[in-house]
């Protein structure tokens, strides 16, 4: 084996590390920032962290009794562990990058839905079953504005390799349909994240929890693990693809200075949670949808402007 | 007022009234034969008549008849109308008025379950109040039962839902469900997400209250009972039953301690409002919303603390006047923290007045008609909210509001949205009574000693505005130091019974924040009674002897 | 209208700080007129019974051991801190303090039982003076109590005279159940 192959290898550890651990301090900023805002103290950090452990701890109640439902919480936290471990590291391809390319990513990130819906479904629970109805019809209008956004990476760079898409845009310049595609992506950002005004699926008031209702202890803190570590990876998406690499040539500092960035998207992401109601599936279906033509019409500009 | 409608009652109804009988300057009793009652209630509604609440009490001990009073409030004129009848114990039977005034429905219900009455023509004559497993045959409000008695349960009886409207899946809100807070069922019809229909199994937290107040306690000792049947408008409870029971001895108390109970009622809908507003924002899921109305509320709960003894059951009310007195020290504490709620309510709703995403989600939500509002007889913000302009302070003025200067905010978009803009404005309404009251409260004392007896069997109706609306209760005055039948009817018991008609054909996501927005206090609808005794016992015994018997037969059961 | 609202949302945070406290690290004293748990002195109390017949909550007990011994019993667990013992005490032998943090594994903790040794009035058995009270506060009872203390039971009766038979009930007394 050669050094450079090891070096790619040491990546994908170093990116398993870094967003298994940080994906519940980030959770931790989020919460935080949301109780700052109504005047709380808030939760410490590493917050998510406890709670994780201690649903960890828990004893494994298996409330339906089908294998689907005991497979879901593992395919979904091992599908989003796959595209991390896909993704390059601050513009370095791992030893698993020239395995896949977008649509490998696009595909792995609907797969994690699908386990979502799979464990939702396998039970019989009426609030389980609205809340995967509204998580399909939310996947369904909020999916193809992540294509749209990765789409035109594509095209930008007329390539489907990953570093490439996720690393070049900001090579090439941006263009109108490019700035456009930045607003799109900050407005589609809570939907991304399922955070107010969109975490209809789960939406506490009505339903309890949506999909994850029959989930308890290890198999809901894997669930738990996986939106966490989802969540730090659309926060990561829009840095990785609309802000350019500093190139200090120094791994590390371009490392540091996009997790920088990507905390301060859950900055935002905070705020924007904290002062917003929860919108109602039809609302959120006719704002994905303005979200979508707008964003056809980013692509558009790429391809003919 | 009174001659016209004596002169209506009695062209129309000629023999079948029996006597019209007036107490004070408000309220007006009539009584009439149990077969004409309907057309009795007829008769007031049409005479400008707002439901309230029916009343069913036991006389079995006296003449052998249950009694059933349905009250009425004249909101123009400013009198309560009460009809009475009896029926026989052994045939209890008379006719429904739900069909004409379906916030009845309730009402006659509750009194099937609790005194054995039957109404013939009731649209949905179901068990209401009792626990499904409650033995048939046992009527918990008549006086041979023990106020103790716990019968046997049973695990294969359960209640029957209304039937779903074709296509649709039924949604199970409750007992335990975030937005509800307190147990109570909901069965929702959903179509997708569009709800087409709804039944409501509620009165899981039954104390049985009215039944312990009639046996057990006595007058004096009501008021701390009354008070702990809401968490939240506690003071409104021990208010109305004291003015009750004032009403009905004929006791009259000082003007400070009306001051001070005006005030107590005043700081308690700002705290109720706040309340709302925050539980409301939780609702729509917005928790920034919940966090800051909770804050601003916060320095009133340790005002009422400072001020008597206790963050929400202030336990300042008993019958002949208030506990504790406001000091000029205290009032000054009182000026500074009202000041500064407003100041920083005024904040937050300038911040989320012009939110378009709080309109997207409590516009054009909720929505039911004026005319709605009126046939089922909705109360407080909610109607208010819906044009219907009705405020017991203004229209029945009690305590000291006849010396206070307010306005009675009405909105007529008839949505969740006004309903909360009409709360915000009370509050600050309310803080403008307080000033009035801080500034023009006499001096002398706060408690008035009570020097002659109660006399039994006086009938009383009182009405309080709670924040939610109004609180009606009613006292029929008793020999043995105490009530001889206390009912209290809360104003989400009126409110809650319009829930599936404003949640008609609404979003599911809605759902919390319509029912919210009637702000139920699910404590409050379920007080009243329990208990019982296998037959007919002789009902001549006195309730010493009854004591014992009961506790003889639970010790051989 | 949207961005000024959030805007103004996430302003109106900045004025107040932090409000929340570290709880058990950081208490909020209760305020001198707090009505907390009532605490009785033993020296001023003369074992009239007043507080016991006016607890809306049933919570003070009275029972008469023989006619110079009197045990007042206090149960914690269900008082719901009106104060009304403490307005009615005619000795002012009951102070409402600033406890609140009642919490404990054992319902003992919060009991407070008095023995009281009874210098008894030859015609009621008690000594509590009528003329400070009002009509509604006269209640009937008089003479011996014997509510029942092992299953924290009131028992509305009493008599002018000794009665066996009404102390065998009140033993047996117990609160109903299934």
């Amino acid at each position: 084996m050669n050094p450079t192959t090891e070096t790619a290898w040491l990546l994908v550890g170093t990116n398993l590390l870094l967003f298994l651990a940080l994906a519940p301090l980030f959770d931790g900023i989020v919460r935080r920032v949301a109780a700052r805002v109504q005047n709380r103290q808030g939760p410490p950090l590493w917050q998510p962290l406890y709670d994780l452990l201690k649903l960890l701890g828990k004893e494994n109640i298996d409330a339906v009794g089908i294998l689907p439902f005991r497979l879901a919480p593992l395919v979904a936290l091992a599908s989003i562990l796959c595209v991390v471990m896909i993704l390059p590291v601050a513009g370095r391809a791992t030893a698993l990058t020239p395995y896949a390319d977008t649509l490998t990513l696009i595909y792995l990130l609907t797969l994690g839905g699908v386990a979502v819906l799979v464990g939702a479904f396998s039970g019989k629970n009426i609030f389980a079953l609205i809340g995967a109805s509204r998580e399909m019809t939310t996947m369904i209008m909020v999916e193809p504005i992540l294509f749209m956004i990765l789409l035109l990476g594509v095209i930008k760079t007329g390539s489907l390799e990953l570093t490439t898409v996720l690393y070049g845009t900001p090579a090439g310049d941006y263009g109108w349909s490019g700035l456009i595609m930045i607003v799109i992506a900050l407005f589609a950002l809570q939907a991304f994240v399922g955070r107010q005004p969109f975490d209809i699926a789960e939406a506490e008031q009505e339903l309890l929890g949506g999909p994850f209702i029959e989930y308890s202890g290890p198999n809901y803190a894997l669930f738990k693990y996986y939106m966490m570590i989802k969540q730090m990876f659309y926060a990561y998406l829009p840095i990785a693809v609309f802000v350019p690499l500093l190139h200090s040539g120094l791994l590390v500092v371009d490392l540091i200075l996009q997790l920088l960035l990507t905390a301060l998207v859950f900055l935002v992401i905070g705020l924007l949670a904290a002062t917003h109601p929860r919108y109602r599936i039809d609302q959120a279906l006719n704002y994905f949808a303005g979200l979508f033509v707008l964003a056809l019409g980013a692509v558009a500009g790429a391809l003919f402007g | 007022m009174r001659k016209e409608l004596e002169a209506q009652l009695a062209a129309q109804l000629r023999d079948e009234v029996v006597c019209v009988e007036k107490t004070d300057q408000r309220t007006i009793f009539i009584d009439v034969k149990r077969e004409a009652i309907r057309r009795a209630a007829r008769i007031v509604t049409e005479a400008g008549g707002r439901y309230m609440c029916g009343v069913g009490y036991d006389n079995i001990a006296r003449d052998g008849t249950l009694g059933m009073v349905h009250t009425f409030s004249m909101d123009r004129n400013d009198h309560f109308i009460c009809v009475r009848t009896k029926v026989p114990a052994i045939d209890p039977v008379m006719e429904s008025i739900t069909p004409d005034l379906p916030s009845a429905g309730w009402s006659e219900r509750e009194f099937m379950d609790m005194l054995g009455m039957q109404f013939t023509n009731h649209p949905k004559p179901k068990r209401l109040v009792l626990a499904d497993d409650w033995p048939a045959g046992i009527y918990p409000l008549r006086k041979e039962v023990p106020y103790d008695l716990v019968p046997p349960g049973a695990d294969d009886v359960a209640y029957q839902l209304d039937e779903a409207p074709p296509g649709t899946k039924i949604v199970p809100i409750g007992p335990f469900h975030p937005s509800l807070h307190e147990p109570e069922h909901f069965a929702v019809y959903v179509d997708g997400e569009t709800i087409k229909g709804c039944d409501y199994r509620g009165f899981m937290t039954h104390r049985g209250i009215e039944k312990l107040c009639q046996t057990q306690v006595s007058y004096n000792e009501v008021p701390f009972i009354a008070e702990r049947i809401c968490g939240i408008c506690g003071s409104v409870h021990a208010t109305a039953f004291s003015q009750a029971v004032e009403s009905a001895g004929g006791i009259k108390i000082p003007r400070r301690a009306e001051y001070i109970r005006t005030l107590m009622l005043e700081i308690e809908r700002i705290h109720s409002h706040l309340l709302w507003l925050g539980v409301a924002g939780h609702l729509i899921g917005f928790d920034t919303v919940f966090m800051q109305a909770w804050r601003v509320r916060e320095q009133l709960m340790w005002l009422c603390e400072r001020l008597t003894g206790n963050r929400k059951t202030y336990g300042m009310v008993l019958i002949g006047g208030v506990r504790r007195d406001i000091t000029p020290e205290i009032a000054d504490d009182i000026r500074a923290v009202v000041k500064k709620i407003e100041e920083e309510l005024r904040v937050i709703h300038r911040a989320i007045e012009k939110d378009s995403s709080i309109h997207k989600r409590t516009k054009g939500v909720g929505t039911i008609t004026k005319e709605e509002t009126i046939a089922w007889g909705l109360i407080g913000p909610v109607a208010r909210a819906r044009g219907v302009d009705i405020d017991a302070r203004r229209d029945h003025p009690y305590a000291a509001y006849n010396d206070m200067k307010f306005d009675v905010p009405v909105l007529t978009d008839c949505d969740v949205w006004s309903t909360l803009v009409v709360r915000v404005l009370e509050t600050y309404e309310a803080i403008r009574i307080i000033h009035q009251v801080l500034d023009k409260m006499p001096a002398g004392p706060i408690f008035v000693e009570l020097k002659d007896k109660i006399p039994a069997l006086r009938h009383a109706i009182t009405t309080v505005e709670a924040p939610r609306g109004e609180s009606t209760h009613y006292v029929i005055t008793g020999e043995d130091n105490r009530p001889d039948r206390w009912r209290v009817r809360a104003p989400t018991y009126t409110n809650l019974q319009a829930v599936p008609l404003m949640l008609l054909n609404e979003q599911f996501g809605d759902f919390p924040i319509i029912m919210g927005s009637i702000d139920p206090c699910f404590s409050c609808t379920d007080r009243v009674a329990v208990i019982d005794l296998q037959s007919g016992k002789a009902s001549s015994m006195t309730r010493r002897e009854l004591e014992f018997l009961s506790r003889e037969q639970l010790h051989r059961a | 209208m949207w961005l000024t609202s959030k805007i103004k949302q996430i302003l109106m945070v900045m004025k107040p700080g932090i409000v929340t406290l570290d709880y058990p690290r950081q208490p909020a004293p209760a305020p001198a007129t707090f009505r907390g748990q009532p605490v009785w002195d033993h020296h001023k109390c003369l074992g009239c019974g007043g507080c016991a017949n006016h607890c809306p909550a049933r919570c003070i007990l009275t029972r008469d051991v023989c006619q110079e011994l009197r045990v007042m019993l206090y149960d914690g667990s269900r008082c719901t801190y009106c104060g009304r013992c403490a307005d009615v005490c005619p000795e002012e032998a009951i102070t409402m303090s600033n406890n609140f943090q009642t919490a404990c594994d054992d319902k003992n903790d919060i009991t407070t039982r008095l023995e009281l040794f009874m210098l008894t009035c030859q015609r009621c058995g008690r000594c509590y003076e009528m003329e400070k009270t009002n009509v509604i506060d006269r209640m009937e009872l008089r003479g011996f109590r014997y509510d029942n203390l092992e299953s924290r039971a009131l028992i509305r009766q009493t008599t002018d005279t000794f009665s066996p038979e009404t102390l065998a009930a009140t033993e047996q007394y117990q609160r109903p159940s299934r």
